[in-house]
């Protein structure tokens, strides 16, 4: 006593990569271009 | 490419052209946020104004996927599917593939050019199905890739395709 450590199978692990790859477009260009991004956002 | 809404409005009156603008600033503080119900409706407001636009189809798509309604991403992809030529392959595989509808999400791929991106999801698809080898095929092909991860799924297609004892030999490959 303690026992050891033994390893023990299991089934293998696979994650969803592609998920990783779903992503939003840029819309950047497509927002009003505010130099006093400050001030304008609190009238939002 | 469908022209962009904001270039049609503009000659037509200012004043859509402002609140599209306005929209996709809100758009995008709630995709910011990950606020991805809010994202929906709003770009089903800019849509409202501007039907076809490609942004807003394409944040309405993720929105959708990432709040977890693949169904409902599904249906918007074949709403658009009629009136635009956005390519949408990618996302509709990815939707069948949740869906557990495996044979259509990869008849959905076939025959088209794939980017790194559509490979991973193939070979998630194939694994699924069982198809371990080809699986691990296409891991290979991506091994010069630099996806993060890669390695995980590699090695369970290796195992699960009863050939562990290449593991180590594409560990160092990689």
């Amino acid at each position: 006593f303690p026992p050891t450590f033994q390893a023990v199978p299991r089934n293998p692990i696979v994650i969803d990569l592609a998920y990783n790859a779903i992503d939003f477009p840029s819309l950047e260009n497509r927002m009003k271009k505010d130099k006093k991004g400050f001030i304008s956002r609190l009238w939002r | 490419m469908a022209p962009k809404a904001k270039e049609k409005a503009r000659p037509a009156a200012a004043a859509p052209a402002v609140a599209i603008e306005d929209l996709f600033a809100s758009l995008n503080r709630h995709i910011e946020r990950s606020e991805f119900d809010q994202a929906v409706k709003i770009s089903d407001q800019v849509l409202s104004i501007a039907p076809g636009d490609e942004d807003a189809i394409r944040c309405k798509v993720v929105a959708l996927i990432k709040n977890d309604s693949v169904d409902k991403a599904l249906l918007a992809i074949e709403a658009c599917s009629n009136k635009s030529s956005i390519d949408f392959v990618f996302f509709k595989a990815y939707c069948l593939y949740r869906q557990n509808k495996l044979d259509e999400a990869l008849e959905t791929l076939k025959g088209q050019e794939k980017n790194s991106a559509m490979m991973l999801l193939e070979s998630q698809i194939l694994f699924r199905l069982g198809l371990m080898d080809a699986s691990v095929d296409i891991y290979q092909n991506l091994q010069k890739s630099k996806i993060e991860s890669l390695e995980i799924n590699f090695v369970a297609s290796l195992v699960s395709a009863g050939r562990a004892s290449d593991v180590q030999g594409a560990m160092e490959s990689l």
